[in-house]
This record gives structure tokens, sequence and C-alpha cells, in this order.
């Protein structure tokens, strides 16, 4: 059969890493399956695995405004009033005073937390159920970039509570940001917002944690600029068992501040929180030239790993239009999942006004507009429509 | 009958895998009135093509997609089961009697989910066969 090769069920190279892969991918469909029977598939959470961290984002957005209209980012203001009125007051003020204050912050440390978690499960489950590469690749570098920035806006996120914690990050990272060549000492005063911690620090983190989050919307519009109608937005039921989750670990375990940050003191020592401060247990283990050097590398291989992973499917053969046939009718370029295929207007002489294209580096070759075609005007150039057709007869009359 | 008449099932590669079971012929190892076309997604398939089946000869069709919400090319079995609903064109002419057409979505590892329906879908037809050769 012509397509057989193309099976992805079929071992072409027979590595170790494919068969890897495959046995994991179908763990996945044993989970999923599982699930199946339990929710449907319209509930089934893995199917909306890209659509959880995105709702987490709302969420976070939402509880980090009601935050940020009572949050002061100084570290000493106290010619305010009597009291000393400073960033870490201010969130006592939220935790302890404010109605529901403390909830609301739990919530947003908590969603922080779920966010890293789905969207790990979400990176994984595209991993492998092999749907990173080739004509997703833009989706996969985007990812790893969004991925990077959610950790440097949580960890920004640790800085603004200013207890003993965020005096000892804030130091850490200025430290590991001085020693770099070049950019080195310019990027830390911009880190620092000046010489040393001062007010000004705080506004600073306070801008990066706001300003890179909105950043966050413009790189998920680049995650998604290739996909047709993107999953962006689970079903209500499974928002409300997401939201309730955060709820019952909010309450269960309420978030409260270390000891105020006094910029005389040399904390040592922090409670760790492996969803976003990691990386500074890394660098606490290692010189700061093993972890800088580590950590380019490690998110290096991330992002180019749609192209180390060469062997396991064969390269894509785009679908072809058949100018006569096109009539312009767009019903291809609305069910093209990637968006791959583009309307431009018909050769002059054309009864029609419009034909149809295909931007080869976005087709997947899977066929969609073939089956959206009602002219046979689009092909796949190893299974074409007469083929199909060829077999269909063929095996209603073989004896 | 002396001639057995055909069900002719259009299939994802990525649906539940039949590979073990089906011939070089596109025949069903053990169950020659079921014939297979693989398709790279079930999105591929075109009303047309089951339109197609039909007027050859086949006694019925059976398009096998993989678990709703869980296509490796993100939409394709969405696309054509709506295309089976009319709720998206292009959909299969009205004169196309729809008892004769079964979607089925199935993942990989449900082969023998599919075996079992497609088993009952043939006898269901069989029987709708002698219902109307009696009237």
């Amino acid at each position: 059969m012509t397509n057989s090769a193309r099976s992805s069920n079929e071992n072409p190279t027979g590595s170790a890493y494919d068969a890897a892969i495959n046995e994991l991918n179908k763990l996945l469909l044993i989970l999923e399956n599982v699930t199946n029977s339990i929710t449907t598939s319209k509930y089934n959470p893995f199917y909306y695995h890209g659509a959880l961290p995105q709702f987490y984002l709302w969420v976070l957005f939402l509880s980090g405004l009601l935050l940020f209209a009572y949050y002061i980012p100084t570290i000493d203001n106290a010619y305010l009033s009597a009291r000393l009125v400073n960033a870490w007051t201010s969130v006592q003020y939220i935790t302890d005073k404010l109605p529901f204050g403390g909830i609301i912050r739990c919530i947003h440390r908590y969603a922080g937390d779920a966010m890293v978690i789905f969207t790990v499960l979400h990176a994984i489950r595209v991993w492998f159920t092999d749907r990173y590469r080739q004509y997703r690749w833009v989706q996969w570098v985007t990812g790893i970039i969004l991925f990077l920035m959610v950790l440097f806006i949580g960890q920004t996120g640790y800085y603004l509570v200013w207890d003993e914690r965020s005096l000892l990050l804030t130091r850490m990272t200025a430290s590991a940001l001085e020693v770099l060549p070049i950019f080195g000492g310019p990027l830390k005063t911009a880190f620092l917002n000046g010489e040393t911690i001062t007010n000004l620090t705080l506004s600073n983190f306070l801008f990066i944690h706001i300003g890179l989050s909105f950043t966050l919307l413009f790189v998920l519009w680049l995650h998604y600029v290739r996909m047709t109608r993107p999953v962006i937005t689970p079903p209500p039921a499974i928002n409300y068992i997401l939201v309730a989750s955060i709820l019952l670990v909010a309450f269960m375990f309420p978030i409260t501040s270390g000891k105020m940050a006094d910029l005389n003191t040399a904390p040592t020592s922090f409670e760790m929180d492996w969803f976003f401060l990691f990386p500074y247990a890394f660098m606490s283990a290692v010189p700061l030239v093993v972890f800088w050097v580590g950590g380019v590398i490690i998110a290096f291989v991330a992002l180019v790993l749609p192209w180390l992973v060469r062997n396991v499917s064969p390269p894509v053969i785009p679908a072809e239009v058949v100018i006569d046939k096109c009539t312009g009718c767009s019903l291809c370029y609305k069910d093209c999942p990637y968006q791959a295929i583009e309307m431009v207007p018909a050769p002059a002489g054309s009864r029609f006004k419009l034909l149809a294209t295909v931007k080869t580096a976005r087709c997947s070759s899977c066929g969609i507009c073939v089956g959206a075609c009602a002219f046979d005007a689009i092909d796949l150039p190893n299974l074409t429509d007469s083929d199909v057709t060829a077999q269909i007869k063929a095996l209603v009359e073989a004896k | 009958m002396a001639d057995k008449k055909r069900v002719i099932t259009l299939i994802c590669e990525r649906a539940a895998d039949v590979n073990d079971i089906v011939g070089p012929s596109g025949l069903v190892n053990g169950m020659p009135e079921l014939g297979m076309v693989k398709f790279p997604c079930s999105g591929m398939i075109q009303p047309l093509m089951i339109e197609a089946a039909l007027k050859a000869g086949a006694e019925g069709v059976i398009v096998c997609g993989c678990q709703l919400g869980d296509c490796y090319y993100r939409e394709g079995n969405k696309m054509i089961r709506e295309r089976l609903l009319g709720e998206r064109p292009p959909g299969l002419k009205k004169t196309v009697d729809r008892r004769r057409v079964m979607a089925l979505w199935l993942s990989r590892l449900q082969k023998e989910r599919f075996l079992s329906e497609s088993k009952e879908f043939i006898a269901r037809l069989g029987s709708m066969e002698k219902v109307e050769a009696k009237s």
C-alpha cells in the first residue's frame, strides 16, 4: 500500500530512542483510555493539555491584579507614616487584614505552581506523541521561550514578597549576573535598578513581573499563530475543577512570608520551592561558571530538540493544488489545521476569483484539505484521490 | 449468496492498530467481507469517497478515526465527524443510506473494540438485507 511506509506504528529506523518514545506514547494512550471511560473524550483533561496552563494564566492575571492594588514596591517607606510601610508589610496587610486577601495570595502562588506543572506535562505529552517537530517547530521553540519566561516571572514574584528569602534570591541573582562577561555589570545594574538594593529595586522587580507577564501574551500569539482554532479554553466543567483544586490547596496550605528582609543581615538558606526556584538549587550546588554554561546548554538543547530528533518519520511531502480544478471555494483554507493554505487571486483568464495555494513549510501532509475539497482539486502526491478510489474499487471487487 | 458483498473501512493509520490483521490485498485476515483503506488522517476522508464505495457496490462503509480530541493533526477526526453529521461542508449526499455508514473513534490500542464493532455492523447490514429481500 502506498501509504504504509508513513505509518507511525511501524518503526523504520528501529532505534532505541524511537522504541522508547513509542512505549511512552502507548502508556499515555492507556492513561487516556482510562480517563475517557470516566469523563468521555469531551471532558478528558489530556485533550486540553495546552489549554490548562493558559487557563491558569487568566487566573494569575486576575488574582495578580487584586494583589497589585494593595502592593507597595519599596523596601522602606517609613516617611509615609509613623509605621513602617514597605513591600513586606503590604503583603502582610494583604494576607492578614484584607478580606479574602490571604486566599487571593494563595491562589496567585498556587496557580503559578499549577501553571508550571501543566506546562511541563503539556511539553511531555507533545514530546511523547511526537507533535513538536517539522511543521510544528515554531510552537516548540516559542513554548520553550514561554517556559523560561514563566520561570523568571515566577522568580520575580518571589523577590516581591521581600522576606529573607527574597533578599537572598536577589543577592544570588545579582552576583550570578555580575560574573557574565561584557554585559555582566550592566545587567546587574539593570536588575537592581542601581548599584545596590534600594527602593527602586523593588519597583523594577514589579515592572519585570508585570511587564513580562503581558509579554507572555505576545509570545503566546507566536505560539498559536500557525494553528487554526487553537484549543485555548478547557470546557467549563474542567475550569471549575481547576479552580476548586487551587482553592482546596489554598485553604489546606495557607502561604505565609518569612521574616522581613533586613539589608544588614545576610540570610544563607531558604525554604525551597521546586516549581520556580530549582535553578537556585543548581546555582548554589555548582560554581557560577558551571551554572551559566550548564543552563545555556540545557536551554539550547531544549530549543533545538525538534532538529536533533530526525529519523522517526519520513519528511513531509506537501499537498498539491490541481490548478484547473480549484474553484477558489476556500473550504480547504478554512479547514487546514496549520494555516498552510492561502487563497490568492486566480490567474488571469480563470473562471474563478480565487485560487488555493499551499505554504509548503507549514504543510503537515495530513490530507485534511483533501477531505475538505468536493472538486478533487487538492491532492497528497503519495496518496491521490484517484489512488484512494482505485483502492476502494479493487477492495469491493476483490474475490 | 454467491457473490458476497463487502464492507469497506476507511481508517486513519494512527487510529486502531490494524496493521497485523490486514493482508497484502487490503482485506482483513479471517474476515474476507471487510476491506481496509488506510489514510494518514481520518480528516482526509471525503464524503465523495464514501459515496464512491457504496456506488461501487460495497454493502457499508466504516469510517475510523482516533479518539475525538486526540487527532495527531489536531482536527482531522473532528472534521470528518462534522462532515458526516452534515455540520461542515462538503457533506454526504442526501440519497446516501445513512444506515450503511458507521463512524468509530478508537485509539491505537483499541483493535479488539474495532473488530467487535465492525462484526456487529456487518451482522446488522446482513439482517437489513434480509428484511429488504422479504419486502
